[in-house]
């Protein structure tokens, strides 16, 4: 809570029995971003139950149920593979599982942003009601997506049915790839969900971004074949190297298609890259946050 | 000095900035320039000072736009005050708008967890509430159900059911009396009245005169933002009530 004024010492006169609930001293960044997160940590329950009541709803009123956070995804694949593989007809071997390994974590990181832009907007009501953390909406939004990504390795693996060979011990490795770009996925969320609260633009933009960046990062095409293409136009390979996503879908497509080590450096750097902006994403959310309510 | 008191409002004022709210014309052309800083800003509350003791139950009343909502959310540390200090001591309990919070793809005991969540009550021990709310909600059969398929008057009955399950040491009330139908009112009432007895400190907006000079003991009349009337409950109630006659007049 912000105070101004300078008017700090009510916070030390706490009668014993209570706790100060609300009028807390404006902590400076270090202050405010470890709050922030221990405010996470108390609300986990709170994450957990959004997360549950987020995931029914996409399969909420329908015939099939939660049989469609297995269904949606391999429609989708279907339709890429028909689209590229059959009427582009730029054959890979083994193509939906080439096509798949790189459009599933993009579906994921899609679905995740798209949600947890619109997460905070569209729980003003309870917002008007209660003082919670709101971070916890955005995250929810992530969470969501995140098990439904999960739900759709399983048409993934599937194929693996199909193509034997191809199955590789780098599977195994899946799990570190998915934490960063978990780490990638939070700190655009957080941020989108809080800007998009006093510029509804934002959630256009995020729309047509995300379907931008689906045709620079390498999920229809090889990682090889982008850089080729785009090696005559130095700053849009600039903004192809620039791209964690592609270093991480490129991750992905190493260990379920080629069967091979990952780039480990670049996903570590990577990796590291996306501290910074999380931090500062926490950070604008938390100075943001008192204003929300007064704009909604 | 003795002990502090629940609520204590320092010099406080809550603005809002027009340029990010849509309502700008609106409420320009309302005569309410006095409101409006150099830079645009919509002053809903301003030099508000206010000390709550404990065991006091403070009718708010006003007009319109008088700030009273503002206010109550302030209280509740749903909104920060741009200017001056607020302390709130002890677990706040709202009831401002009843039914906030829930999902309609859960059901009414996921939904109690939920809310309990948001309020950030421990899961065990909202847990042990939920026969007790369901009972006091008349839900019955629909527990089980998700809430999307009740009635409005289910719904507005659980909201306030989940809402008054807490023991809270403040209180905060923005007439939610009017739910449902006349039994559960009755039932509604005197749940409230127990947790206004309960409560360390109540803060009770509302329209409804008669009302508020039966449970207060103390009333704060607000226009324009500003404190223009503090005092027993029934003293400034009745001036109030004779200055409202005289402007229908």
């Amino acid at each position: 809570m912000s105070i101004g004024g300078g008017c700090y010492p009510l916070a030390t006169m706490a009668t014993a029995s209570l706790r100060l609930t609300v009028g807390r001293p404006r902590r400076g960044p270090i202050g405010t971003i470890a709050e922030t997160l221990r405010s996470i940590y108390q609300r986990r329950r709170l994450l957990m139950y959004l997360t549950v009541a987020r995931v029914r709803q996409d399969g909420g009123n329908s015939i099939l149920g939660n049989f469609w956070l297995i269904l949606d995804p391999a429609i989708q694949l279907a339709i890429y593979y028909f689209l590229v593989g059959v009427v582009l007809n730029r054959p890979q071997a083994n193509f939906p599982l080439f096509l798949f390994a790189a459009i599933l974590p993009w579906r994921w990181f899609t679905m995740a942003l798209s949600s947890a832009t619109e997460s905070v907007r569209g729980h003003d009501k309870v917002m008007r009601q209660i003082a919670f953390p709101q971070i916890v909406l955005p995250l929810s939004a992530v969470a969501a997506s995140t098990t439904s990504f999960f739900f759709g390795l399983i048409p993934l693996f599937s194929l693996y049915l199909v193509y034997p060979d191809r199955l590789t011990s780098w599977v195994l490795a899946l799990p570190l790839v998915i934490g960063v770009q978990v780490l990638w996925t939070l700190p655009f969320a957080i941020m989108f969900s809080a800007l998009n609260v006093f510029l509804r633009d934002i959630s256009s933009l995020v729309r047509h971004g995300l379907r931008l960046g689906f045709y620079v990062s390498p999920a229809l095409f090889s990682f090889e074949k982008i850089q080729g293409l785009l090696a005559p136009y130095p700053p849009a390979h600039l903004l192809l190297d620039l791209n964690p996503m592609a270093w991480i879908l490129n991750a992905y497509r190493d260990l379920l298609y080629e069967g091979r080590s990952a780039d480990w450096g670049a996903l570590l750097v990577v990796a590291l890259a996306s501290i910074p902006f999380s931090l500062l994403s926490i950070y604008l959310f938390r100075r943001l946050a008192p204003s929300f309510v007064k704009v909604l | 000095m003795g002990a502090t008191p629940p609520i204590l409002l320092n010099n406080v004022g809550v603005r809002y900035n027009m340029r990010l709210k849509k309502k700008r014309t609106l409420r320009r052309s309302i005569t309410q320039a006095s409101r409006f800083d150099a830079k645009g800003h919509f002053w809903a509350l301003r030099n508000i000072d206010l000390e709550i003791k404990d065991g006091e139950t403070v009718a708010v009343i006003g007009g319109n736009g008088a700030g009273k909502s503002t206010l109550l959310m302030t209280l509740a540390g749903i909104l920060a005050p741009d200017e001056g200090s607020i302390a709130v001591y002890g677990s706040i309990a709202t009831l401002l708008h009843v039914g906030a919070g829930f999902d309609d793809e859960l059901n009414a005991e996921e939904n109690i967890l939920l809310v309990g969540a948001f309020l950030g009550v421990p899961a065990s021990a909202m847990r042990k509430k939920i026969p007790e709310i369901i009972d006091f909600a008349g839900i019955g059969d629909f527990a089980k159900s998700e809430v999307r398929t009740y009635s409005s008057g289910m719904r507005a009955r659980l909201g306030f059911a989940v809402a008054t399950s807490v023991n809270p040491d403040v209180l905060l009330i923005d007439e939610v009396l009017s739910t449902g139908d006349a039994s559960f009112r009755d039932k509604a009432r005197d749940r409230m009245l127990e947790l206004m007895q309960k409560a360390r400190a109540v803060v009770y907006v509302t329209h409804d005169l008669s009302s508020a000079k039966a449970f207060c003991t103390r009333s704060i009349e607000l226009e324009g933002g500003k404190i223009i009337a503090d005092g027993p409950a029934r003293s400034i109630i009745d001036a109030y009530e004779k200055k409202m006659r005289g402007t229908l007049r």
